[in-house]
């Protein structure tokens, strides 16, 4: 079937293994067919629901590898703890004493309170600054053009700046302001560090948008206050929602600026609280595994809720359009 | 639009982002390379020393292994990642049934806290209690120190990097191909090519700017890598897996050598930077193209 001398039927033209057809493929294909019957549809049909299946087979065993580890932890939190070190694959002495242990010592609507409270005021606070100043660099007449470019660039070079940098002098700042130790000793870092990667976003979408329905309105005699809230944000909700997702994803995530700035384990992220489980739990793996689940668990639901904003919020910037 | 600029509006919109940005960002980058040149450590004075921490980190084996350990990840990791992604996004551009839900799948590691992310990987890839371990040694294989030993950790963090990223890096290859322009791809099928021809000739070459800009995040979330040292070795034993960040984190606020610290974060500020250069050439010629 596959050999230089026998070109394929056009059926096959589409398949992997097949050889190019020759150039006027319709007068070979008369040719080849006096030699040679060609394969019954049926036979055909079979061969490429076989390949179709092969391929969906290889998808699916891959897909599943990724997902092991989670499926992993999610088997040992329903383990009892001397059963994960001898025979953790049993599935006769699952138990749901781990998440018992889990809810009595893990402070976890604490957890997530004192995440939400970080994360909706430092996305609040990140996205409404990087707004403004992205119409503002892109919207409004400065006297000086100079001026305008110079400031977006120096907020664009916050792009090329490892986080990492900033741990020690924010913490000599916190201290300084007298914020460490509380919930705006994150917030204002987290904030900030969003500031860069939201301007780049903003001002691409506002230099795509066209200005008609802004100058309608002020023609209208609407301020600039009443023209950003009910004209501009409106038009510009997907690039705001796209935002707010990667920054609450990075807030709830983030762990460097947490394990620096925030030392009362009541004001702990979900992430700090995590860092400290081997600690907390030390031997007790089972509890470890279901506070583990119990933290994984929310989060991958909300993704799979929201997954196609999230991929969209996550990706962007990296993927035109 | 200039009606509405005047320049009590102008200032009204740009100094909370100004101020904000300046203080905890612009100056504390300052701040921290100023400190690169003094003996700020613990509780005393700081004085300026010039270059000194420079030179002392020359001569520390520590960094130079930690430096290491970041470039052996960098290349395993890039090195695995994007072919390995490549050829994913090609499967999933495949008929397969619920292909959706495998994406999304696929993607769902990159969204988990890399603190989790590394919790969830000790009870792999810990030689005693791993899933790991616990598959290979009944085969006969001896107990293999994936973490914690004296030398597979970068090898072992690899792992997990990819297997945070590849949905990551496959989500922007797909959308990639989602993009490549249908009538090339179906000009070059009328002329014969075979889809390997096709894939090497066609879709490769115009997947070239993708590849780079695939390769460039990888490398700058490469550099990021910490949480996964602190949770898997916490930089052990005695710092033989550390990454640059985690070793400067470890220099700074456990060992409270500021001066040091910052130097060896002036280190990753420059490495960052030229990275995002490379980025920034790479997208302008993709745009311009």
């Amino acid at each position: 079937m596959s050999t230089r001398s026998a070109p394929p039927s056009p059926a096959t033209v589409h398949d992997r293994q097949a050889p190019a057809p020759p150039v006027g493929a319709p007068g070979v294909r008369r040719r080849r067919a006096a030699h040679r019957p060609a394969p019954s549809p049926d036979a055909e049909r079979r061969r490429r629901l076989r390949a179709r299946l092969v391929v969906a087979g290889f998808a699916y065993l891959i897909v599943f590898l990724v997902v092991l580890p989670i499926l992993w932890i999610v088997l040992l939190s329903f383990q009892q703890s001397d059963q994960i070190l001898s025979d953790p694959f049993s599935v006769r002495t699952l138990t749901l004493e781990n998440y018992r242990d889990a809810i009595a010592t893990l402070p976890l609507v604490q957890m997530y309170k004192n995440t939400i409270i970080i994360a909706t005021a430092a996305v609040t606070i990140g996205t409404t600054v990087s707004f403004m100043v992205s119409f503002a660099l892109t919207r409004m007449v400065f006297r000086r053009r100079g001026v305008q470019s110079a400031l977006l660039l120096y907020f664009l070079a916050g792009l090329a700046v490892p986080v990492y940098v900033l741990l020690f002098p924010v913490y000599r700042l916190d201290l300084a302001l007298g914020i460490f130790g509380t919930y705006a000793a994150v917030i204002l870092p987290y904030a900030v560090v969003s500031i860069p990667f939201n301007t780049l976003l903003l001002t691409g979408f506002l230099r795509g948008m066209p200005g008609e329905l802004e100058e309608a309105a002020i023609i209208d005699g609407a301020g600039l206050f009443r023209l950003c809230w009910s004209v501009v944000v409106p038009v510009m909700r997907p690039i705001l929602a796209t935002v707010v997702i990667f920054n609450v994803v990075y807030v709830f995530n983030e762990f460097p600026f947490v394990s620096v700035l925030i030392n009362d384990p009541d004001l702990a992220t979900i992430s700090l609280a995590v860092s400290k489980f081997q600690g907390q739990y030390s031997v007790n793996y089972g509890g470890m595994m279901a506070a583990a689940t119990l933290v994984l668990l929310p989060q991958l639901a909300i993704y799979a809720v929201l997954q196609r904003h999230v991929i969209a919020g996550l990706t962007a910037g990296a993927v035109k359009g | 639009m200039i009606w509405l600029s005047s320049r009590s509006r102008i200032a009204v919109m740009v100094l909370p982002a100004l101020v904000l940005f300046t203080a905890f960002f612009a100056y504390p980058v300052l701040y921290g390379t100023g400190y690169s040149l003094t003996d700020a450590q613990g509780f005393s004075e700081p004085r300026l020393i010039g270059l000194d921490n420079y030179a002392t980190l020359g001569d520390d084996p520590f960094f130079w292994l930690s430096l290491k350990n970041t470039v052996i990840i960098l290349v395993v990791s890039v090195a695995f990642l994007v072919p390995a992604s490549f050829a994913l996004a090609l499967l999933m551009q495949q008929r397969i049934r619920a292909a959706g839900a495998l994406r999304a799948l696929l993607f769902g590691p990159a969204i988990v806290a890399p603190i989790l992310v590394g919790l969830v990987w000790v009870f792999i890839l810990d030689p005693r209690v791993g899933l790991l371990n616990r598959l290979l040694v009944p085969l006969g294989i001896p107990e293999i120190q994936w973490i914690g030993g004296d030398s597979l950790t970068p090898y072992s963090i690899a792992l997990v990097f990819s297997w945070a990223s590849i949905g990551f890096a496959m989500t922007i290859f797909y959308a990639g191909l989602q993009q490549l322009p249908g009538d090339v791809m179906e000009a070059s099928s009328l002329d014969g090519a075979t889809r390997w021809q096709q894939l090497l000739h066609v879709t490769v070459p115009m997947m070239r700017e993708t590849v780079g800009i695939v390769s460039i995040l990888l490398v700058t979330n490469v550099f990021k890598i910490f949480e996964l040292v602190y949770m898997l070795t916490g930089g052990g034993p005695v710092h033989r897996s550390e990454t640059l960040v985690s070793y400067m984190y470890f220099v700074t606020f456990t060992s409270q050598r500021y001066g040091s610290g910052m130097a060896i974060a002036v280190v990753v500020l420059v490495l960052g930077a030229l990275t995002s250069l490379a980025y920034l050439v790479l997208a302008r010629r993709g745009r311009s193209a």
